[in-house]
Parts: C-alpha cells; structure tokens; sequence
C-alpha cells in the first residue's frame, strides 16, 4: 500500500513537469536555440552564403551599426510605424468593438466583413492594396481624378509611402483587435452598467466609469499584440515599398533583410535582429510593469 | 557488363561517348550509367509561362540520351530566387543544378559552391565568349546558359498609328513616347524606377551608365562613382522619368503585361523578357520590334550560367547532363526555346523564328558590344555597390537631388565601405 502511495505522490510530483516538458522541448528547439545562435552571429562576421564559416569579430558589428545614420533612421521609422499602428488600429478596433456590440440588423454580416482584413492573407492583401495604390489604374487615383484632384503618389512619394502602409496595417490589425474588445464588451456586467443609469450616469459616464474600466486589460493585451506585430512586420511592407523611397518605410526588419540576402551579411543582420528583440521586449516590459501596478491598485 | 562512372578513364571515356552521340546523333551516353538518378535542377525561369515550359521540355529531350536519369524542376520565382539558393548553398543542401544569373552565380563559386566542371566541355570547340566568365579563379565552374542582351522595343502599329519613327536619343524617345500617347492613349515609356525593384533596376539601369560611357571601376580597380558620365547618365534617367512619360509606381511585372497587352510604345527589355511579351498576349510577336538602345554606347547584358551544386551526390550525372546540354543537340534543344538569347555556343535563330519575330534580329545584333551588369574585378559585391548608386539615383528621382552631390555622397559611402 505504501508503495503504492507513494509511486502516486511521486507521480504527482512529476506530472507538472511532464506537461511542461512538451513547450519547453518545442521552445528549446525553435526558439531559443535559433535566438541563441542569432545573439552568437551577431558577434561574428558570418556570410549568408557560409553560415558556418563566420569568424568572432567581438561587437564590431555593432560598432558599425552604431555609426550608421540608417539604423537610426529606421528605430526611428519603426517606433513611428509600431506606435502609429497600436493608436490607429486600436482606436479603429475599439469602436468597430463598440458599434458592433449594438443589436442592429445585419449584425453578423457585418461582423463578418469587419473580419475580412484579419482573415485574408497577409500578400495577397498586400497585392491587392498594390493595385488599388497603382498611379497609373488604382481606384484610388481614379477617385482622386474624378474629384478634380492630381493623381497621388501613394507609394512612390516619401510623404505617402508611411501613411499609405499604414491605412494597411489598420485595415489588417482592427479586426483582431474589435475580436477581443467585442469579448470583453460582452462580459461586461449589464446589472453594473444598469445601476450606473439607475444613479443617473449618462451613456459617455457609463462608458467611462463601467465598460471602460472593464475592457481595458484587453486593451492594454491588444496594444502590447498590436506594437510587438509592428516591430516584426515584414510582408506588407516589403510588398507595398520595400522600404523605399528613400528609405521612408525601412524598418528595422526590412534592414535585416537587406542585409542578410542582398549585402549577405548575416551577422551583421543578426546585430539588427538583436535590437529588434530589445525593442520588443522592452514594450512587453512596459506591458507587464502596467500590468503589475494595476493589479496591485485593484488588490488595494 | 555495367559501365560505372568510377574513375576518371571511365569518365573520359563517357565523355567521348557524348562527343561520339553529338557527332553521329547516335546515342551512346545512356549506356554510361545504367542505375537510375533524379537530378534537380533549379531555374527561376521555370515559372515564366509558356518559355519555363518551353526550355523544361527543352531539357527533357536528354531522356533520349539518357532514359536512366529523370529531371525535376526547382522552380522559384525571379524574385525569391537568389535568396532561396544563397540559403540552400549556405545549408549545405540545394539543386543538383542550378541556373544562376552572373551576381548570384559568382557569390555561390566565391563560396566554393559549384565543382569544376570542365569536363563537361572537354573536346567542345565551339564554345562562345558568354562562357569566358565561367572560369573562375582558373577553374571553370560553369558554362553559359543564356545571355540575354537589352534593346528598345516597341509596339510597331502604335508607333505607326502616331506615325513616329524608333528614336535614336533620349530626346527623341520622350518625344516620340508623347507623340504615340497623345494619339493612342497609350502609356510612352516603361522602365523600371523604384528601389523596391532593386534587383531587376540596377541591371536595367547599367544601360543607361553605359549608354552615357561609365566605368564603375578604373584600371587599378579602384571605384569611380562620381564620374562625369554617371552624373550624366542619372540626368539622363532623371529628364526620362519627369518627362511623365513612364507610369510611375508600376512594378516590372505590371509594366511587361501592359506592353503585351498592347498598351505600351516602347520599353527597354531583354530578349528574354521581349521573348515573354511576345508570347501569347494581345501584341503579336509580328507586330513587336527592336531598335539599338538610344545612347551613344553600346549597353549590357544580364548572363545567366549553369553550375552543379558541391552538395549534391549526383555530380558525375550532373556533368554528363551538362556535356549534353553544351553538345550541337542540347544547343539545338535550348535554342529553339529561347529566342534570339546567346547560348554557350553559336546556335543561329532558325528563318521560321526569324521571320515570325521582327525583333530578334536586333538583339542578336547588339549582342556583340554588350556587357555584364557586374562590375570587372568587383562580381561579388556588385550588388551592395549598385546599392549605393540607386539610392543616389532614388534621392536625385524622388527628392530631386543634383545627380553631381549624390553620387559624391555615394562615392565616399563606397570608398569606406568596399
């Protein structure tokens, strides 16, 4: 019986790490072995075309990095890029949220619709606002036409490329982010909100002091999703500019492309891919630190 | 009794099969290696419609030579390709064979990538100049697969309906793309002019550099950027593009299908691209012709080679594919799939191509003068260097930048870099 007793605790004891060791084997393997060989290039002079070949070269990549007015320009263009995504598509998000969160007729093919940019494919999407962005035959232009305006340089002007990138990025990330405030909006308390009116609150003061309070964890859960996809994004990008012109959209992943398959600099490359990562765990630090302080606030 | 490929007399001696079989048509390499082989062979060409079908169905008349060997396609986009391969040579895996455009072809032989490969021509007397390259370093690590030189096209019923004639200057060309416009409806010019199209631009644009005399690197090796005629040339680019002759932001694609649709006057292509225009569009290939390129100086080619990967396991078969593909009928094969393009050795077009493609002519014409978008003595790192230049080009197209100040900054951004 003791035996028994204790094959049971013991198996208890392993079970969590039994159901553990499945992420951590699949984390180690895709994860952080790949990041920990990227953090080792970038501290070597590694050639695309010879990965194995590359030589420890200390932080002279960084050096060079450091010294290089683009890298500058593109931190800048990406914190420009991720922070005018998170306010435009969370903004878009939350009151598509709203409005869709009204019983109307139609309602479900709305939401559907609504959906679209977040299901379809990130290129083909990209391919299609290509064409509505043409000069020549977008609809955009033939729009602009016939208001009487000059044909707009969408893609192919330094002041258009950004904002015309970003009316993607909006159109794409705004679904996702009306999916989980709708979530929210839905579990919010109706007998609050209905007390809230009872004591005379009207609709902006129920929003502010009720529903808001309620949906902004979620919120603040999109916005950290929504900046760290900006960091990384590549294809819409890439796709609509390829981060011209003038390097107006070269972003940090951009660079790390052209780096690593047209100058075939991997470590190099690398060095970029390390900042990249900074750059994003930073804002999940920030997340978290806002996080912890309101949890703290509420068990007040 | 099996004949194996074990040893260099068995080698030679397959290789003297081969010369045998292109001498008599007799084929006699099949009885080389009985066991069966797949060689993959990788070609970003083999998605083009109707040409990637074309030049595959072209290769597979090896089968009659060799039935023991089955042929497997690698198809990658133009776009992706270079970045596949480098990837895939850099993993250690890869194509058994590969076709390379000259850039990627000298990266992947600078990495030690691609075997000797001389045996494939030993006894071949015919090979052409568009091999020269081929040999690196002393070794010959690949043999030509096309050469492919740039002309003016133009759509001859537009031209005609604007009774224009094919210009001989830039000054003429916008004229004449702003008379056929102004009568047609249709777009004048289209060349590529967008960073995003790097890749396809910088070759496009050696046209126009060496159109205008420029040397990208003098005697000693040393890079010459800033040169008059740069400057001139990046003028030149720049009166084309504000002339509003082009249609600005149209990508290489775009720009190819509008022409084969009949709604472009003049284009500057290569014969491969003006062979896929005049492929199965709207504009009948009778209808489409070539003119010399309307600089001073003759312009550039873009090569593409062959070479067998050091990866694969299959390299002996690979090199008897490649002793066929350079033999009179591999050549044959190839060229009747690949228009007026300059193969490894002097195939004629056939009267019948000929006469069904007015433009043919010219390219092979012009073909004599042309030469490598890469840069002599600098192959490798032609890319990142051209780099420099298009940005410079891009600030003088887009910010209106004095071409003498760009390519001054490019200059120094050059010298420190390479």
């Amino acid at each position: 019986m003791a035996s028994v007793a204790s094959g049971r605790s013991l198996s208890r004891a392993i079970a969590p790490y039994a159901f553990v060791l499945p992420p951590v084997i699949y984390l180690g393997v895709f994860m952080f072995g790949p990041l920990g060989r990227q953090i080792w290039m970038s501290l070597t002079n590694t050639r695309i075309i010879n990965p194995n070949a590359g030589r420890y070269i200390g932080l002279r990549n960084f050096e060079r990095l450091f010294s290089d007015s683009g890298f500058y320009d593109s931190l800048r263009i990406t914190a420009l890029y991720a922070a005018a995504s998170v306010v435009l598509g969370v903004m878009a998000g939350v009151i598509s949220a709203l409005a869709i969160n009204q019983p109307f007729r139609g309602r479900a093919i709305v939401r559907a619709i609504l959906l679209f940019g977040w299901a379809a494919p990130n290129v083909a999407t990209s391919l299609i606002w290509l064409w509505m962005y043409n000069g020549q035959s977008g609809v955009f232009n033939d729009i602009a036409m016939a208001l009487g305006l000059e044909r707009i340089n969408w893609l192919t002007s330094a002041e258009m490329a950004l904002p015309s990138i970003l009316i993607v990025t909006v159109w794409q990330t705004a679904p996702f982010v009306m999916l989980v405030i709708l979530a929210a909006l839905q579990s919010t308390p109706e007998e609050v909100k209905e007390a809230a009116r009872i004591d005379g609150a009207d609709r902006l003061n129920v929003f502010r002091n009720v529903t808001l309070p309620h949906i902004l964890p979620s919120v603040q859960l999109v916005s950290l999703l929504t900046a760290v996809w900006a960091i990384r994004r590549f294809d819409i990008i890439y796709l609509l500019t390829g981060g011209g012109p003038l390097g107006s959209t070269s972003t940090l992943v951009v660079k790390i492309r052209q780096t690593a398959f047209e100058n075939y600099e991997l470590g190099m490359a690398s060095a970029y891919g390390v900042i990249g990562l900074v750059l994003a765990l930073l804002v999940a630090a920030v997340h978290f630190i806002v996080e912890r302080k309101r949890a703290q606030w509420m068990a007040r | 009794m099996a004949f194996r490929l074990n040893s260099r007399r068995s080698f030679a001696l397959a290789m003297l099969a081969v010369s045998g079989a292109a001498a008599s048509g007799q084929i006699a390499l099949a009885q080389s290696a009985k066991e069966p082989v797949t060689l993959v062979i990788a070609n970003s060409q083999w998605v083009d419609a109707l040409r990637g079908k074309n030049l595959w169905n072209a290769l597979l008349k090896y089968k009659q030579v060799a039935p023991h060997v089955t042929l497997e396609q690698e198809a990658i986009p133009s776009s992706e390709f270079d970045n596949k391969m480098t990837t895939e040579f850099g993993a250690g895996l890869g194509p058994d064979i590969a076709m390379m455009q000259e850039g990627l072809f000298y990266s992947i032989a600078d990495a030690g990538y691609l075997v000797d490969v001389s045996k494939a021509v030993e006894g071949v007397k015919n090979l052409n100049r568009t091999n020269d390259n081929g040999v690196i370093n002393g070794k010959r690590v690949g043999v030509a697969w096309q050469r492919a030189v740039y002309a003016l096209i133009y759509n001859k019923p537009l031209l005609d309906a604007a009774k224009v004639k094919p210009p001989s200057n830039l000054d003429e060309l916008i004229a004449a793309s702003k008379a056929v416009t102004a009568a047609t409806g249709a777009i004048g010019f289209t060349s590529r002019h967008q960073i995003a199209d790097f890749g396809g631009w910088f070759m496009d644009f050696q046209n126009w550099a060496y159109g205008y005399g420029v040397n990208w690197v003098d005697g000693k090796g040393k890079l010459t950027i800033n040169t008059p005629q740069a400057i001139a040339a990046m003028a030149a680019f720049k009166k084309m593009y504000d002339a509003k002759i082009i249609p600005i932001g149209d990508t290489m694609p775009t720009q190819r299908t509008r022409f084969k649709e009949s709604k472009v006057a003049f284009s500057i292509d290569n014969s491969g691209g003006t062979l896929n225009i005049a492929s199965g569009g709207a504009l009948a290939a009778k209808d489409l012709y070539a003119a010399p390129l309307p600089f001073e100086h003759p312009g550039a080619h873009q090569q593409i080679f062959v070479g067998v990967s050091t990866h694969s396991k299959k390299q002996k078969a690979a090199i008897e594919f490649l002793a066929w593909l350079v033999s009179p009928d591999g050549q044959q094969a190839l060229r009747d799939a690949s228009g007026p393009d300059a193969l490894a050795t002097d195939v004629p077009i056939t009267e019948a191509f000929r006469a069904a493609n007015p433009w043919a002519e010219t390219f092979a014409e012009l073909a004599v003068k042309s030469r490598s978008t890469l840069i002599p003595g600098r192959e490798v790192d032609t890319g990142p260097i051209m780099r420099t230049v298009m940005e410079a080009l891009e600030k003088v197209l887009v910010a209106g930048a004095d071409p003498k100040i760009a390519l001054a900054e490019a200059q120094k951004q050059a010298d420190s870099k390479f």
